[in-house]
């Protein structure tokens, strides 16, 4: 178990990240919304990870938040991405293309003889 | 960076918990009430709606949960949780609080107090400039292990070394220099330095400067280095008081420095005059303690090495001499001398009294813990993990640990004065006994590790057993069961094991300590007082002064009321022989190359021996037929005459003393004495020679310091007056020293005997009380645990008698299996007392028997009120219980 959420915090925390960069400041709700719907519904995002997420984001420094008001009146809690976040977006989209490319050498068929 | 940033704020967030949760609470409804809406919009029914999101979320609570873990530290609020929750535990059972704290306390104190005189005493480095380089050098040869150098020595070492930065030799004088001129005359201890031993040291004068080179050579100026409470209680703390000059035994020396307040060199010394050393015609006497700072990078053996080949100059030179090495010895060594056996015997014991009292605190844990049997086991059922349970029990372990730290630290404190009260001489360096960084560190580890010791058991137990079996049973108290009392007994064995060893080793050094009083010194010393006189050597020159001056004084300290005798000696028993010296017998040559077997010589008065009441064997004492120049004579001791004139009469016989000279003087012996101890009274008897001290050959060179002794029924102030006034008659100038009467010092010569046999008493007093309430508690929780059964026995006509015996029997036999566990232990662990013993064997049957006897009967008769309160169970009560 330990594992594998190790490996979903990780990468939750780098989906949240390129939310926040895509769509600018927005509710938890928004977020997860966005993650299912780019994930085409293979995801489910829960709060029960979700937020602890965000929580940790936040106290690492790479995103802050501030209460406002949501399209329909709600009062809502907007996070946004900060400068440390954005690099910190950069290191780990590099890092994770690197990790799905070689992975993917391992994983292409007859490559491996030539 | 990042990680430190959360780590703060997290910390941080610990304070801030209720903002907090109401904030999460908040955007969690947000974000509900938003998938809701959603939902709402997709065409759904308010319920369904609402039913989806909930489903789609999970559990609020659960994500409250994991928020609120990422948000603080949660390793940490456990801890503070466990440390409220054994607080509160703690204080709602202050009985057993209170006991194990003080048990703690005890245990801790005791060996903190060891542990600082052992860190002032071989752990501290000295106090000076790299101490680590600082080495003493003594003479090596055959049958001598550390001799003292002479003159010779010294002056050519000093020259020819090239191991060493500097050396320097010193003197020490614990009778002191006759202070004269500020006030009444007074003796001042001092030691003699030369003129490097400062800067050997490296230590600079708070005041003034040190000995110049000249200074130090004959015929140079006589200066003094005196100590800070000298300057101030003599000198008024004046700045300008460097450069005065101040009388030391007759002979004015200049003041040039004032030492800084914490400088420490040996015991008590205030006055530290310039030692001037002349070019020596002989190599002996030896006499010089040295010091030498060794260079960079030079090894002991290398100094040693070195400094032998000067030593094999020097006999050249004086080929009359022995042959010897030199040898280097740290300074610390010497410093500390042969304490450090007895310290750690002592660190041993005390570390044995703190086993006890930490087994003592597991078993009270222990049974304190099978009342919470059935807490535990609902904290299990209810999720609490095997971990977390066994962390709270240690945190309570820690808690009471900690408190019986900081109390034993106060006990510590108090401990380590009245050690220091206790025996002020018995021990060196004691300047330097504090309870410093070092021993704080020392008590912390202590009180974290019997905390960990004595709270694992208890936890470890308590954790393992399986919920189900606890919850289930059905009597009215959770109880431990068997194999928690196997535990208890287990333990009520090791604490009386432990005590027994301690006990046997404050038997043996009690009974050491009472077999040296009840030494016979050789004399009768009641009704004695002695003191030391003086004689400068500026108005005390000839032979004819000195007898006149000792004379006339014995004759007016004999005409003073109440004194019945009165003499003078140089060396005074039990344990200050100033001198020993080779013999030779007349016509028995000595064996070539083979040392003369030097013994004590000792320059006494006529009366001597009838003040001592020393009796007469054979021939004659001293008498004043004995003054003419040509005669010398020689009354030896018991012990003498049968070692070296077996089966003959030596009275008649004829020795020469010191170096063999064929020309030299014959001294015939005219009589034999009872045997007295001047070497302490642990030691046997030693041969020993008297001479007159008015003899040719001796005064007046070697009778300038001599003690007086006077037998006087009066009491000690009266003598001592009465003495005062009648030198003070003949000689203003004279101060009387080491005043005691013969009694206080028999008394003070078995000090370090009676500190260590006072401090190992004390530590199996210690041990004893804490196995009587080991025993006590866990006899008391058992009677208490099985009042039923034994109400079931007395309802089926058990007789009362039965019960008590049964009780004291089962408290008896795990007192017995203690003790006989520990008798083997004491008796492999008490060789190492064998160097401390004296008149009682290390494995001495009757002290053994005795201790194991007495702690039987104690344990018995802790056992003794458990036992009758099970006798008086009344069944009727007894059987209501179920």
């Amino acid at each position: 178990m330990g594992e594998k959420k190790d490996v979903w915090q990780g990468t939750l925390a780098l989906m949240v990240l390129k939310t926040l960069q895509a769509l600018g400041p927005l509710h938890g709700y928004g977020i997860a919304r966005r993650i299912e719907q780019t994930s085409g519904d293979l995801l489910a995002v829960n709060y029960g990870t979700l937020y602890p997420a965000l929580l940790k984001l936040e106290q690492e420094g790479y995103i802050s938040s501030e209460w406002g008001t949501s399209d329909n009146n709600r009062k809502a809690k907007y996070y946004k991405l900060t400068r440390a976040g954005r690099k910190q977006l950069d290191k780990e989209a590099r890092e994770w293309e690197q990790t799905t490319e070689i992975l993917a050498r391992f994983l292409a068929p007859g490559k491996e003889s030539a | 960076m990042r990680r430190l940033r959360a780590l703060f704020i997290r910390i941080a967030a610990l304070f801030r918990k209720g903002r907090q949760d109401r904030e999460v609470a908040a955007e969690l409804e947000t974000h509900l009430q938003l998938h809701i809406e959603d939902n709402l919009r997709a065409g759904l029914n308010p319920d369904e709606a609402r039913r989806q999101a909930l489903i789609k979320l999970g559990g609020v609570e659960q994500t409250k949960e994991s928020y609120r873990d990422q948000r603080g530290l949660p390793l940490l609020e456990t801890l503070f949780q466990d440390f409220r929750f054994a607080v509160r535990m703690l204080r709602k059972n202050t009985g057993f609080t209170l006991i194990a704290v003080l048990t703690l306390a005890l245990g801790i104190g005791a060996n903190t107090a060891i542990f600082s005189v052992v860190n002032g005493v071989m752990l501290k480095p000295l106090p000076y400039r790299q101490p680590g380089r600082l080495v003493s050098l003594f003479l090596h040869g055959r049958g001598l292990d550390r001799g003292v150098m002479g003159a010779a020595d010294f002056l050519a070492l000093n020259e020819r070394q090239k191991v060493f930065e500097q050396v320097a030799a010193f003197s020490p004088s614990s009778i002191g220099f006759t202070l004269t001129g500020l006030g009444s005359p007074q003796m001042i201890p001092g030691t003699r330095v030369t003129s490097d031993f400062f800067s050997v040291l490296g230590i600079q004068p708070a005041l003034g400067r040190s000995f110049l080179a000249a200074e130090g050579r004959p015929g140079g100026n006589l200066s003094v280095i005196v100590s800070h409470h000298f300057w101030e209680q003599f000198l008024h703390a004046d700045p300008s008081a460097v450069g005065s000059s101040i009388m030391l035994d007759g002979r004015s020396y200049t003041v040039i420095g004032v030492l800084p307040l914490d400088f420490h060199f040996g015991p008590h010394n205030e006055l530290w005059p310039i030692l001037q050393l002349q070019p020596p015609r002989q190599r002996p006497p030896y006499w010089l303690l040295t010091v030498g700072r060794l260079k960079p990078g030079i090894s002991e053996t290398q100094a040693a090495t070195d400094a032998s080949l000067i030593a094999k100059q020097v006999r050249e030179q004086f080929p009359l001499s022995d042959d010897t090495n030199t040898i280097v010895v740290p300074m610390k060594d010497l410093m500390v001398g042969d304490s450090s056996e007895a310290l750690l015997v002592l660190l041993g014991a005390v570390g044995f009294v703190l086993l006890i009292a930490v087994v003592n605190v597991a078993n009270l844990h222990l049974s304190r813990s099978g009342s919470r049997v059935r807490e535990f086991a609902i904290r299990s059922a209810l999720g609490a993990g095997r971990r977390r349970l066994i962390c709270q029990l240690l945190t309570e372990s820690l808690i009471l640990a900690a408190l019986g730290g900081v109390l034993g630290l106060a006990v510590a404190y108090g401990g380590v004065r009245t050690i220091l009260a206790l025996s002020p001489d018995a021990l060196p360096r004691v300047e330097e006994i504090t309870v410093d960084g070092r021993v704080l560190a020392f008590t912390a580890l202590i009180a974290m590790v019997t905390g960990i010791l004595f709270g694992l058991v208890p936890a470890l137990r308590s954790a393992g057993s399986p919920v189900g079996d606890s919850l289930k049973e059905g009597s009215r108290v959770a109880t431990l069961g068997r194999s928690a009392r196997r535990l208890h007994g287990a333990l009520v064995v090791t604490e009386f094991a432990l005590a027994l060893v301690v006990l046997t080793g404050a038997g043996l050094l009690i009974r050491t300590l009472s077999q040296l009083q009840s030494v016979n010194p050789g004399f009768n010393s009641s009704h004695l007082v002695t003191a030391l006189l003086t004689l400068p050597k500026g108005r005390y020159a000839s032979a004819p002064q000195f007898t006149s001056f000792y004379e006339q004084l014995l004759e007016r300290v004999k005409n003073t009321p109440g004194v019945e005798a009165a003499s003078i000696t140089m060396s005074l028993p039990p344990n200050l022989l100033e001198l020993t010296n080779p013999f030779h017998i007349e016509g028995k040559p000595d064996v070539p190359g083979q040392p003369a077997t030097a013994v004590g010589e000792i320059p006494v008065g006529t009366d001597y021996f009838a003040t001592l009441g020393i009796p007469l064997f054979r021939g004659r004492l001293f008498s004043d037929q004995d003054r003419s120049s040509a005669t010398h004579v020689l009354v030896i001791n018991e012990n003498m005459a049968r070692r070296y004139f077996p089966d003959q009469d030596p009275v008649g016989r004829r020795v020469q003393t010191g170096e063999y000279d064929p020309k030299g003087d014959w001294y015939t012996i005219v009589g034999v004495v009872g045997n007295v101890k001047y070497e302490g009274l642990g030691e046997k008897d030693q041969p020993t020679m008297y001479v007159p001290y008015f003899d040719s050959g001796w005064c007046p060179w070697f009778v300038r310091e001599m003690y007086i002794v006077v037998r006087s029924a009066s009491a000690q102030e009266k003598v001592v007056s009465g003495l005062q006034s009648a030198a003070w008659s003949l000689d203003n100038q004279l101060a009387l020293a080491h005043v005691r009467t013969m009694d206080q010092l028999l008394y003070e010569s078995v000090a370090g005997s009676r500190f260590r046999a006072v401090l190992f008493g004390v530590f199996a007093g210690l041990a004893l009380v804490l196995a009587m309430i080991g025993i006590y508690g866990v006899m008391a929780y058992s009677v208490g645990e099985r009042t039923h059964e034994i109400g079931i026995r007395i309802a089926l006509g058990a007789h009362r008698t039965n019960i008590l015996q049964t009780i004291l029997r089962e408290g008896g036999s795990l007192a017995l299996l203690g003790v006989g566990i520990g008798f083997v232990v004491a008796l492999a662990l008490s060789r190492t007392l064998s160097g401390l013993l004296f008149g009682v064997q290390a494995n001495d049957p009757l002290t053994f028997a005795a201790v194991a006897a007495f702690l039987l009967s104690v344990a018995l008769a802790a056992c003794y009120l458990p036992a009758r309160r099970a006798t008086r169970v009344d069944p009727m009560v007894a059987l209501r219980y179920e």
